[in-house]
Order: structure tokens, then sequence, then C-alpha cells
């Protein structure tokens, strides 16, 4: 304060007042307090909100944008805890469908095999059974040809000495015979 | 023979009236300031235009660029957003306006238009009208926000405590109203020494240079710059510190801001000396 008193000494010899020599007029310190109030009022009325509300709208946005960031993320998280889950399963699924597969194919190895066999074995048997009868019949149509070849034969030696009589009971007892 | 380009120096503490309109004074000082009001309208006014419109260049969003990092400095300050909306208007037009009006004050040459004998420009800044009235405005909104909050008997019980049940912090509450005075005072006084400070400086280099002030001059003219982009930040964030301490439930008298870390040529032997040279 003694500097200032000093300096206003100095500079306002005459007078002496401390206000006058800072050049403090009340008058104008009034004025440039209202004048700079009306300022701020028409600053804070017309401009100021209008490039507050691009500032918070450029805030909500990157705010948004870090929300939407975060949540993505979370959501990366959780589809590939979810895919590795799947992953998990279906590898478990898999093992069960080769395990189940196989099983299914050694059963169905198997009853093909018997199947086969018993077919086999049917064709075998049908076989032996056709066989039998072939022979049969062969056998009984040899018998039949060699009866007439016997008949034929015998009529070639004895018909011209036996009657067609004593022919006729050859023929029958040796058919009889034959029997 | 004179070695110096200018000897007489005019200086005067006080801002000179030049013309009055119907006896009220119209000192240089409001006339510089003048023409900083409507720099800063109308950049204000252009870029709100412009930006209304949906419609951006470089200059508009060099001036949202600054306007964004002056709120962020707000809400960093006040927590209370609501708060920090409410006292957003008042700092960040101290420190736009301050700003422009310090920074006209180094355009060359403008101390040295002359007007019958007075320099017709001076640095509103460095009038202690404008400086009192932005510290008065100030201390008025931050009792303002403080009784909001407090209440009218809660803000006083701030300063105000019964001596004989709490001594220590009656006397606490006294150092706390002195410390409201000496917080405006200091507002006031720092704004104005450093923009008279500034001017004086480069008044003196000028004349101490002479010629070569050509080249000595730009280094103290963008050294000002930065003293002026420090002294309208200063105020800015002090005028929110007080705001944030008034409004403060927890206690305000242990935070109190410490005012001795920013650049400050407002020392006595800078608000002894004066502004302009007559050539």
């Amino acid at each position: 304060m003694n500097l200032l008193t000093q300096f206003a000494q100095a500079a306002e010899p005459a007078s002496g007042d401390v206000f006058a020599a800072l050049g403090i007029d009340w008058m104008m310190l009034i004025f440039q307090t209202i004048a700079f109030v009306i300022l701020v009022w028409l600053l804070g009325k017309f401009v100021y909100p209008i490039l507050m509300k691009t500032v918070d709208a450029r805030q909500a946005e990157i705010e948004a944008g870090s929300k939407a960031a975060a949540e993505a993320e979370k959501q990366a998280t959780e589809a590939k805890q979810a895919v590795d889950k799947l992953m998990q399963q279906a590898r478990r699924d898999a093992t069960d469908i080769v395990t189940t597969a196989k099983e299914e194919a050694s059963a169905a190895i198997e009853a093909a095999e018997a199947k086969s066999k018993t077919r086999a074995e049917r064709i075998v048997a049908d076989a032996h059974v056709q066989i039998e009868k072939d022979i049969v019949a062969a056998k009984k149509a040899l018998h039949n040809e060699t009866l007439e070849l016997v008949a034929l034969a015998t009529e070639k030696v004895v018909g011209k000495t036996v009657t067609a009589k004593v022919d006729d009971a050859v023929i029958a007892a040796a058919v009889k015979g034959a029997k | 023979m004179n070695i110096f380009a200018a000897t007489d120096i005019h200086i005067s503490l006080a801002a000179e009236e030049v013309f009055a309109i119907g006896g009220f004074p119209i000192t240089n000082a409001m006339l510089l300031g003048l023409v900083g009001l409507l720099i800063f309208l109308g950049i204000f006014g252009y870029t709100a235009m412009m930006v209304k419109k949906g419609r951006y260049n470089r200059f508009v969003g060099l001036i949202q660029w600054a306007f964004e990092g002056m709120l962020g400095s707000i809400d960093t300050v006040i927590s209370d957003k609501k708060l920090a909306r409410k006292i957003a208007p008042l700092a960040l037009t101290i420190f736009f306006f301050v700003l422009i009006s310090y920074w006209l004050s180094i355009l060359p040459g403008i101390g040295s238009i002359m007007y019958d004998g007075v320099p017709v420009f001076r640095s509103l800044a460095a009038d202690l009208n404008f400086t009192i009235a932005l510290m008065i405005i100030t201390m008025v909104s931050v009792q303002v926000y403080a009784i909001k909050q407090h209440g009218v008997f809660g803000n006083a019980g701030r300063y105000l405590r019964n001596p004989f049940k709490d001594p220590l912090g009656a006397f606490e509450g006294f150092l706390e109203l002195i410390g409201e005075f000496s917080r405006g005072l200091s507002l006031a006084l720092r704004l104005f020494g450093n923009c008279f400070a500034g001017e004086v400086l480069l008044l003196i280099i000028a004349i101490l240079t002479s010629y070569l002030a050509v080249v000595a001059l730009p280094i103290f003219m963008a050294f000002e710059l930065f003293i002026g982009l420090v002294q309208a930040y200063v105020f800015f964030i002090l005028t929110l510190i007080f705001t944030s301490l008034a409004v403060d439930t927890h206690g305000h008298s242990e935070a109190a801001p410490s005012h001795s870390s920013h650049p400050d040529h407002s020392s006595a032997d800078h608000v002894s000396t004066p502004v302009t040279a007559k050539e």
C-alpha cells in the first residue's frame, strides 16, 4: 500500500487521491461492470448455448461410441465364449456320434454277416436238395432208359424165337423184376 | 547526440480521456476495449452462426477447439456439471475477452496513435476500472453461488463464528473474510499489473534498443503474447477455483489455491512505470 501511495503521490501530487491516481473512476467502474455483465448475459443467452450444444453432442457421441465399443467388446467376448462352448459341445457330440456310428457299424456288419451266413446256408441247403432231386431224377431217367434198352435188346435177341405171348410175359416179368 | 529513437516518454498509470460524450469521459482503454469487444463478438457471433448452420471451416474449428478445451477445464475444476455450466459463461467470457484485450495491446504501433497529445488506444486490462469491475463481478458471482449452496446464514457462517464457543474457528472465519478480499484484490491487481508492465516493458525495450528494436521487440512481443495467455487463463481458472471453494461442502479453508506458480511480472518496479512514447 505504501508503494501505491508513493506512486499515487508521484502521479497526482496535487490531489493526493489514491483512487484518482490509479485511474479509478467510480462512474467508469460501474459502467464497465454493467457493460461486462450485459456482455456475459448476451453471450450466455445467444452464443455459448450453441457452442455448448455441439460440445455436448460430440461428447455424447464419444460416450456413445465408447459405450458401444465396450458393449461390442463384451459381446465379442461373450460370442467367443459361446463359440468355445459350442465347439466343445460339438467336439463332444462328434465324439459321441463317431462312437455311436462305430458301434452301429459294427452291429450292422455283424448283422449282415449273420444274415449272409444264414442265407448262404439256406442256399447251400437248397442246392443240396436240388442236387438230390436231380440225382433221383437222373437215376429214374437212367433206369427207364436202361429198361428200354434192355427191352429193345431182348426184343432183338429173342424176337424171332418167342411168340408174342411169351414175349409179353417175359417183358412183364422183367418189368416186375426191375420194379 | 541522442542515441535513442524516443526519449520523451509519456507514462500514465490511469487510462486517459480521449474525448467525452455528454460529460462522460471516453478513455483510451475504453476505445481499445471497444475494438476488442467488436472482435470478440465478431469471432464468437460468426462461429455460433456457422455452427448453427452446420457449416464448418478451419477458423470455426479452431474456435470450437479452444472453446471445448476451456469448457473441459471448467468441468475438471468444478465437479458439479450443473454448476459448471452456470459459471461457464462468466469464466469463458473473462478468458476470451481478457485474452483478446491483452493481445490487442501488443499490436505494433498501437500506442503511437495520438489524439490531442493523448494515446488513442491502451489495453483495457491496463485500466484498473476494468480489472476491478471483473473482480467485483467474479466475487459477487462466487458469493451468489455460495449462498445458493449453503444458504444466507450458512454462507455467513463461513466467516462469522461465535468467538466464545469456537475462538479458533472465529479467527479462522475472520482470516477467511480477509482472504476473500485479498483474493479479489489480487485478481484485479495481478491482471492490471501484468498488462501494464507488459506495455511498459515493450516501451522500454523499444527505447533502449533504439533502431535495433525491429529485432528485439518481436521477441518481447512473443513473450507478452504468452504472458497474456497465461494471465487470461489465471483469471479464468481462479474464478473457477474460488467458485469451487465457495460451494465446497467439505471445508473450504484447507484447499486455498496457490497463486504463486504462474509467470507474473506485476512487481513494484513494473507498476511504477508508464506506457507510451512521444516520438
